[in-house]
């Protein structure tokens, strides 16, 4: 089998190490909408726009390649848990084999529906701003339910194992 | 496609843990194939019909629906 996509086994658990924190802020900043003041630092934008995000350099424009100061504590979180969440999507199992890359392709494609079935139903229904949210949610859904669908499907033909002798 | 690799395996007097580790898979995919879930790709069939020591026909068949 093609295992060149994968990274070995030992990124799984660290990914699962950046993973949890990672959500456990995330979930925090989305209920608190929480700040760290001391995280406002400069970065550099390939593009700034103030639509949203104010930064009292420049109120209203937009900026091109350039240096901004802006508040980085949604990016460090996102960054987190999407690194987290890659290195436990697309770690080796300790014995990766065809049965378990099928599998992996399964969930993967099944993550994919589910994310674009969720996405057109809330298309259809969500309005406003609240869409903005939306968008935000998406960015992390399809690798949530893949983790969840490809580990309940390992976990579910790791039991039919044990009841199988 | 249905097999007799759990027959097999009782011939050779094998767990599947064993077999497993003959053909380096993991003890889902062995458990996969005996249930029917699981169709192995020819390389794996091949393996398996290598450590039973007999040809792949006599270890896998078609059925009708294939």
């Amino acid at each position: 089998m093609n295992h060149k996509l994968l990274l070995p086994n030992r990124f799984k658990s660290i990914g699962w190490m950046i993973l949890i924190p990672a959500t456990i802020a995330g979930i925090f900043l989305i209920s608190t909408e929480y700040e760290a003041s001391w995280l406002t630092t400069k970065v550099f934008a390939i593009f700034n726009d103030d639509l949203f995000f104010g930064n009292n350099e420049s109120i209203g424009g937009s900026k091109n390649f350039t240096m901004i100061t802006t508040d980085v504590t949604n990016t460090l979180v996102g960054l987190l848990f999407i690194v987290g969440g890659m290195m436990v999507s697309f770690s080796k199992e300790k014995r990766e084999d065809e049965f378990i890359a099928n599998l992996r392709l399964t969930s993967l494609m099944w993550s994919v529906w589910v994310n674009y079935a969720l996405l057109l139903l809330s298309l259809i229904f969500v309005w406003g701003l609240a869409f903005f949210n939306v968008m935000v949610y998406n960015m992390f859904t399809i690798l949530i339910i893949f983790i969840i669908r490809f580990n309940y499907l390992l976990y579910r033909s790791t039991k039919s194992m044990a009841d199988d002798k | 496609m249905t097999n007799r690799i759990k027959v097999e395996r009782a011939i050779h007097n094998l767990t599947q843990e064993d077999l497993a580790n003959r053909i380096s898979v993991s003890r889902q995919t062995i458990n996969a194939m005996e249930a029917n879930k699981y169709v192995p790709s020819t390389v794996l069939a091949l393996k398996i019909a290598r450590v039973f020591a007999k040809p792949v026909e006599e270890i896998f068949f078609l059925e009708d629906k294939d």
